[in-house]
């Protein structure tokens, strides 16, 4: 019932152009294609031109090493992107991932650090990510806040709860089991890289092959009517917040993992570099569509100037310039062409 | 073309809309859309003594007042933006760059010039969000979340051999007296906050633009029709966004005396929620400025309290969020419950859902 809400978003272009003069046609059809295919992945091009510029300007680009490096950056951030891929497709959004990040650290490393075993001081983080998830998905649905003003506030609660947690210290620890988190490997790979690599898949496999997928989507594309249809709005969406909370609270573990410490300062203003992969993956604002492949590219992307810039001795500033202006341009390009579709669609 | 066209406003419109108002009794919901939450402000006020009994000495109004002001000027501001259905979350950036600017314009040719580069600067910032929006059409959240990063990106880059500083020596400067003046005991960073709200309010109230505002905001395609620019009303609240931020960062610089990249970070979050504490919709098309006025007097107020009172700051964050959450659960269950006779259903068996295949 809910399928074909998505398959009818489909772009219409493209097919109109058939009845072309042939001369014209066979062209079309493959402008059509590789049309299609940008739209699928608008992201491939930039990140093949910066890919080259980078190899030509330094170096170091190429080498093994630092292409690992960039994956596993990659890796960290998609994983709450791919969460908030379905936060967006749902046309709302999640802020308080960032202070979700802060208090599992706090949280974790403080469990560790009063002599609890590490695989436990994980779970229990697993679950305040997940706990401050319920509580966003409840506020929102139960008590009918809008999305970007509960969470904003819970980002404040939480960030409070996690300095409060910690004491404004930084909690320092040794463990073995949390180091290997970041730093570990499995058949060679980093475990960074097989967490976001299983989330990726499994992301997929939800928007594109599941009920709970679709109805996200369809929620996302007219809640009013998702609901008329029958679905469990409420409960759909308070799934979708506690994944985005379990997510960040993953992203909290590899953080304090990298850094051998938990603090209420961890992951201030992460929330709009969650945000910053999903939108410049071409995830719509307004919801109703999830690009999986656009997030994992949109975080390739990022981490990928972020390393070019690195490698240039560029300072930090001009990163956050250069994240910036790639957000505003990628989305002057995706509605410029939305509206060059919807001018040709009107004639 | 739409451009020069002047709209005609709908006759209803011109009465004015105080007096349609008190012509029918109002409804107890509509009192609380207005005065709400300066009704929760008194109440706190009434009620501080008990907590803090040198709160109403005349040093800690003035500084409540004074530590208020620059986030009530942009708030100001932020009402007429959000009311017109966007967001800005660049403010904090602007307020970074725009300090930055004007510390480098006060030590290149004092207190004027400082004056003049802080407008220009928030103005110019405003521009560019404007620009990206109505030329470009970026969507406003994402435009001014990517200029946020560019914003203080700049701010950054000018400070890269450290903050910019007030020396000590110019304690006796006029730009110093911007933010640390009294005039009649009041501080003139309250003055000039109390100044803006005027001005937005005679925009919003008694000009035809600020009619535009509002009814681009309740629903754009029907501002289009009536033939309403968009684009020139996107245009004009952003730059009076980057206005405010101007003005504000004044007020902030001279009583704090140096910025970097960092300065105020998450100051967009707290505009947006003092806005939105205040009763205006995000949807657009709704909101007062008395609340918006009230909700930044009572964060000021309430903070004071927790700091007075001894709790730490990490609880401070904590109460205020869920002050905010409390606020808009009552706005939330209040239009849920707006309907008749929807408080009774509550307790009557729902009927069954169909259920989802």
């Amino acid at each position: 019932m809910t399928a074909p809400l998505r398959r009818s978003r489909k772009s219409p272009g493209g097919h109109g152009r058939v009845g072309a003069i042939s001369a014209n046609s066979r062209a079309a059809t493959r402008a059509g294609r590789l049309g299609r295919m940008v739209e699928a992945a608008p992201l491939a091009v930039p990140l093949v031109l910066v890919a080259l510029a980078l190899t030509m300007a330094t170096d170091r680009f190429l080498s093994a090493d630092n292409l690992t490096n960039v994956l596993v950056a990659a890796g960290i951030v998609a994983i709450p992107g791919l969460a908030m891929t379905l936060c967006i497709a749902m046309g709302e959004f999640d802020l308080s991932v960032g202070s979700t990040v802060a208090l599992t650290g706090a949280v974790t490393c403080t469990w560790i650090a009063g002599g609890q075993p590490a695989g436990v001081a994980m779970l229990v983080g697993l679950l305040v990510g997940a706990g401050v998830g319920l509580v966003n998905g409840l506020v929102i649905t139960k008590l009918g806040v809008t999305p970007f003003i509960a969470t904003l506030a819970t980002l404040v609660i939480v960030r409070g709860l996690a300095l409060a947690y910690t004491g404004g210290r930084d909690v320092i620890v040794s463990s073995s089991a949390l180091k290997y988190l970041a730093a570990g490997r499995i058949l060679g790979v980093p475990v960074p890289l097989v967490l976001a690599i299983v989330a990726a898949a499994l992301a997929w496999w939800v928007v594109n092959r599941t009920p709970f997928g679709r109805r996200v989507c369809a929620i996302g594309s007219n809640r009013e009517a998702a609901r008329m249809s029958g679905l469990a709005v409420d409960r759909i969406r308070i799934t979708v917040y506690v994944i985005v909370g379990l997510a960040a609270a993953v992203w909290g573990l590899l953080i304090s993992s990298q850094l051998q410490k938990g603090s209420g300062q961890l992951g201030l203003g992460f929330e709009l570099d969650a945000i910053t992969v999903v939108v410049i993956g071409g995830t719509a604002l307004l919801g109703g569509r999830a690009s999986v492949v656009g997030t994992l590219l949109g975080a390739v992307l990022i981490e990928t100037i972020r390393n070019g810039l690195n490698l240039l001795n560029t300072p930090p500033a001009y990163q956050r310039i250069s994240v910036g202006l790639l957000l505003v341009t990628a989305l002057a390009v995706q509605s410029v062409r939305a509206r060059a579709r919807r001018e040709s669609r009107d004639d | 073309m739409t451009d020069t066209v002047t709209p005609p406003v709908p006759d209803t419109a011109r009465v004015p809309t105080i007096q349609r108002r008190w012509a029918r009794r109002q409804s107890l919901g509509a009192l609380w859309d207005t005065w709400g939450i300066t009704a929760v402000l008194v109440v706190l006020l009434a009620g501080s003594p008990l907590v803090s009994p040198d709160f109403f000495t005349v040093a800690n109004a003035q500084s409540v007042l004074r530590e208020s002001a620059y986030l009530g000027i942009v708030a100001a501001a932020m009402t007429l933006l959000i009311m017109s259905g966007a967001f800005d979350l660049s403010v904090g950036g602007q307020l970074a760059l725009v300090s930055v600017t004007t510390l480098m314009g006060y030590a290149a040719g004092g207190t004027a010039l400082a004056i003049v580069v802080a407008v220009a600067t928030g103005i110019a910032c405003g521009v560019v969000n404007g620009t990206l929006v109505t030329a470009l059409r970026v969507p406003p959240f994402v435009a001014t979340l990517g200029m946020l990063f560019v914003f203080r990106g700049i701010a950054y880059v000018l400070t890269q051999d450290g903050p910019k500083t007030l020396p000590y020596s110019e304690i006796g400067s006029p730009f110093v007296k911007i933010g640390g003046l009294d005039i009649a005991g009041l501080p003139l960073p309250f003055l000039i906050m109390v100044g803006c709200y005027a001005a937005v309010w005679v925009l919003l109230r008694r000009t035809a633009t600020g009619r535009r505002i509002v009814a681009y905001g309740s629903s754009p395609e029907a501002a289009r029709f009536c033939g309403i620019s968009g684009n020139r009303i996107r245009m004009t609240v952003f730059v009076l966004i980057g206005l405010s931020v101007g003005i504000a960062a004044l007020t902030y610089i001279s009583r704090v005396w140096t910025a970097d990249g960092s300065a105020q970070d998450g100051f967009e979050l707290r505009v947006i929620a003092a806005v939105v504490l205040g009763g205006t919709s995000l949807k657009g098309g709704k909101g007062t400025l008395i609340g918006t006025f009230s909700a930044v007097l009572l964060v000021g107020v309430l903070n004071d309290l927790l700091v007075s009172g001894g709790v730490d700051a990490s609880y401070q964050r904590v109460v205020l969020g869920c002050v905010l959450i409390t606020a808009l659960a009552i706005d939330g269950l209040r239009t849920r419950f707006a309907a008749p006779g929807s408080f009774a259903r509550l307790f009557r068996r729902p009927p069954k859902a169909v259920p989802a295949r």
